[in-house]
């Protein structure tokens, strides 16, 4: 039973200086179940973060989500926003869209009150600009557990921060409570977001690269963490990282996102296998490098080419112009069609046209 | 040179210290200073509202004219009318306390709300409030209160109206900029994904976390302000009239004297509006430093 899914989901934006959409997030589905961790990897501007942004209903920019379906629980997180939006498509392709952005916005509060918060909690890479820089840890855990918990006298309130503090193992709580965040160091803020966000004792934790912009000994640590508290609490996780170590180390499933859309998903021990199924998939692990590559020298492999801009998506694959496998047989389908997401084992998806055959 | 000394606590002890004895001393100094300026300020207020004074402060005395300080009777000597300078200098309060207190809760609480506006709303607020504010800005303060004053009556209030609503635009402009700058901030962002109300967000977070301090400054600088423009006013003899007293026309009446080498009588209302406005000024500074936390150099 997923506790979240998405379904052909798509978040665009709209670039005033190119007139065209941006289509950060192009029809993707995810599912989430109950207690596992789903980690989606992919470059930068694979639209990872734009995805998670969507199920929380944090897009800000324009026009936003325009299409799909998100259940969360027995929730629809996009019920009633298609009254607020008009879609304009010719040949699959969205042409134009009308929105009324005040009832949207409207609309998505009245949705998301008491799930943003409460029932999914974010924690966010780069934790030390997460916390608000003048007031004291204490003061915003306090805020996050009164918003969110039945304890809302002051001193319980309190008590249970620190009791927060101590689980994401913070030396010395009760000196730590009235700390500013200029005041700690990265890996320190980081803990606290993380106690934050699960202090509200939420379903669905969703972690957007909750490593980067750390030291990489912090990274192993904060990793570490994560995988205690989520054995610990058995939080449903939905994991975003460009870090495939990190993902590899914390995920149960997996999912590969290129271009504004999931390339490959499956348990994570079939995905990120060595001999990996999609060129994509594939490519992303080369370029790790590994104590071989590192003890003799030799350059890290790149994906030649760049990640194509969402505005003017290839027809095709979208990573024909970047993959090394493609053969003759399928070239002529590869730049031609975009390939279906196929179940090539239970479970485990991948859209490439030379597994679809 | 700087000296760097451990205390003898330990870090926790540092955290757990009063708010003051964290604080360095010349801030201390400072609000210290500011302090006893506002205590004083006060307590002439309410001793002239309750007729507390050594003098009737318009009692003329023919005999004694422009008396030096320490004349008996007179800690501060007399004026030209031979009114008592301490009394007079006491209920000249009266022209600044509460005239001043409505300019700047005015210019807070109306420069708050047009910065908020601007900054969080944006779009057509933002370029309508930048507009009102340039064309306030562009005209001259000074002008707008004559003005004023000759379409309704010269009088205390209604100039300490013009002086907070034209103060507004220097807040709303600091606040717009305070909140574009902060809903950047992923923090912002985190709070909204914390699922805080936006209400809480701009009034908790942004207004009461990130823009005390600046408006502390402001509000203390704008009782300077006031204090100043009230001055400058009545030295041009638009002000407070006479017999009413208040600084600024104390030191108008008595600068006909000044050269004669009668030169107390505008110099001791002089020496309070300075005192008073530094004051104010060294308060909020002191404040500022206190409640960011942190010093900036």
């Amino acid at each position: 039973m997923s506790l979240l899914t998405i379904e052909n989901l798509r978040t665009y934006f709209y670039s005033r200086a190119k007139r065209a959409f941006v289509r950060s997030v192009d029809g993707v589905s995810l599912a989430v179940a109950r207690g596992e961790t789903l980690g989606v990897v992919g470059e930068s501007g694979s639209g990872k973060t734009v995805t998670a942004l969507s199920a929380a209903g944090l897009i800000t920019g324009s026009p936003g989500v325009i299409e799909g379906r998100i259940h969360f629980g027995s929730r629809n997180l996009l019920d009633g926003l298609e009254r607020h939006v008009q879609v304009e498509e010719r040949d699959g392709r969205i042409m134009a869209v009308e929105k009324d952005e005040r009832g949207w916005r409207r609309q998505v509060d009245k949705l998301m009150a008491g799930v943003r918060g409460k029932e999914i909690a974010m924690i966010f890479q780069n934790p030390r600009a997460a916390l608000n820089p003048y007031a004291t840890v204490g003061t915003q855990l306090v805020e996050a557990i009164r918003l969110h918990t039945r304890f809302k006298g002051k001193s319980e309130a309190k008590e249970r921060a620190l009791h927060w503090l101590e689980r994401v193992r913070i030396d010395s709580p009760r000196l730590r409570f009235d700390s500013h965040p200029f005041g700690m160091s990265g890996g320190m803020c980081q803990r606290v977001m993380i106690a934050m966000a699960l202090s509200a004792e939420p379903s669905l934790l969703i972690a957007d690269e909750p490593t980067t912009g750390l030291d990489a000994t912090i990274q192993s640590r904060i990793v570490e963490l994560l995988g205690e508290l989520k054995s610990e609490t058995g939080i449903t996780t939905l994991l975003i990282s460009h870090d495939i170590s990190v993902v590899r180390r914390l995920a149960d499933r997996v999912a590969v996102m290129y271009a504004g859309t999931v390339v490959e998903s499956g348990p994570a021990a079939r995905v990120l296998q060595p001999n990996a199924n999609h060129p994509y998939t594939a490519a992303l692990l080369a370029s790790v490098p590994d104590a071989e590559t590192i003890r003799t020298k030799s350059a890290l492999q790149a994906i030649e080419g760049e990640v194509p801009d969402t505005i003017n998506a290839p027809l095709g694959c979208r990573f024909y112009g970047r993959c090394n496998r493609v053969t003759d047989a399928v070239r002529e389908r590869c730049a031609h069609a975009q390939p279906p997401l196929a179940e090539i084992a239970p479970g485990h998806k991948t859209r490439c046209w030379l597994k679809a055959a | 040179m700087a000296r760097y000394v451990q205390a003898h606590m330990t870090v926790a002890g540092i955290a757990e210290l009063p708010l003051f004895r964290r604080a360095e001393t010349l801030d201390l100094l400072y609000i210290g200073y500011g302090l006893t300026v506002v205590v004083l300020v006060l307590a002439s207020y309410l001793a002239g509202a309750f007729g507390w004074l050594p003098h009737d402060a318009q009692a003329i005395n023919v005999a004694l004219l422009n008396a030096p300080p320490f004349t008996p009777g007179h800690a501060l000597g007399t004026d030209f009318l031979g009114r008592d300078l301490l009394s007079r200098l006491v209920l000249g309060i009266q022209a600044y306390f509460l005239p001043g207190l409505l300019s700047v809760a005015l210019a807070i609480v109306g420069g708050s709300v047009l910065g908020v506006l601007a900054g969080w709303r944006g779009g057509w607020w933002d370029t309508l409030i930048t507009y009102l504010a340039n064309l306030l800005d562009s005209f001259p303060r000074l002008v707008l209160i004559l003005l004023v004053i000759a379409a309704f009556k010269p009088d205390i209030y209604y100039v300490m109206v013009v002086v907070g609503i034209t103060s507004m635009p220097v807040i709303a402009n600091l606040v717009a900029g305070k909140i574009a700058f902060l809903r950047q901030k992923s923090f912002i962002e985190a709070a909204h994904a914390l699922g805080l109300p936006g209400h809480t967000v701009i009034l908790k977070h942004i207004l009461w976390f990130n823009c005390r301090a600046l408006l502390v400054i402001q509000a203390t600088l704008g009782m300077a302000e006031a204090i100043l423009i009230e001055t400058s006013l009545s030295y041009l003899g638009f002000g407070v009239q006479e017999p009413t007293p208040s600084w600024g026309n104390m030191v108008l009446s008595g600068a006909n004297y000044f050269l004669q080498g009668n030169f107390w009588p505008s110099t001791a209302p002089a020496l309070a509006i300075l005192a008073t406005i530094l004051g104010f000024q060294l308060l909020g500074d002191g404040l500022n430093n206190l409640l960011e936390g942190k010093r900036r150099r």
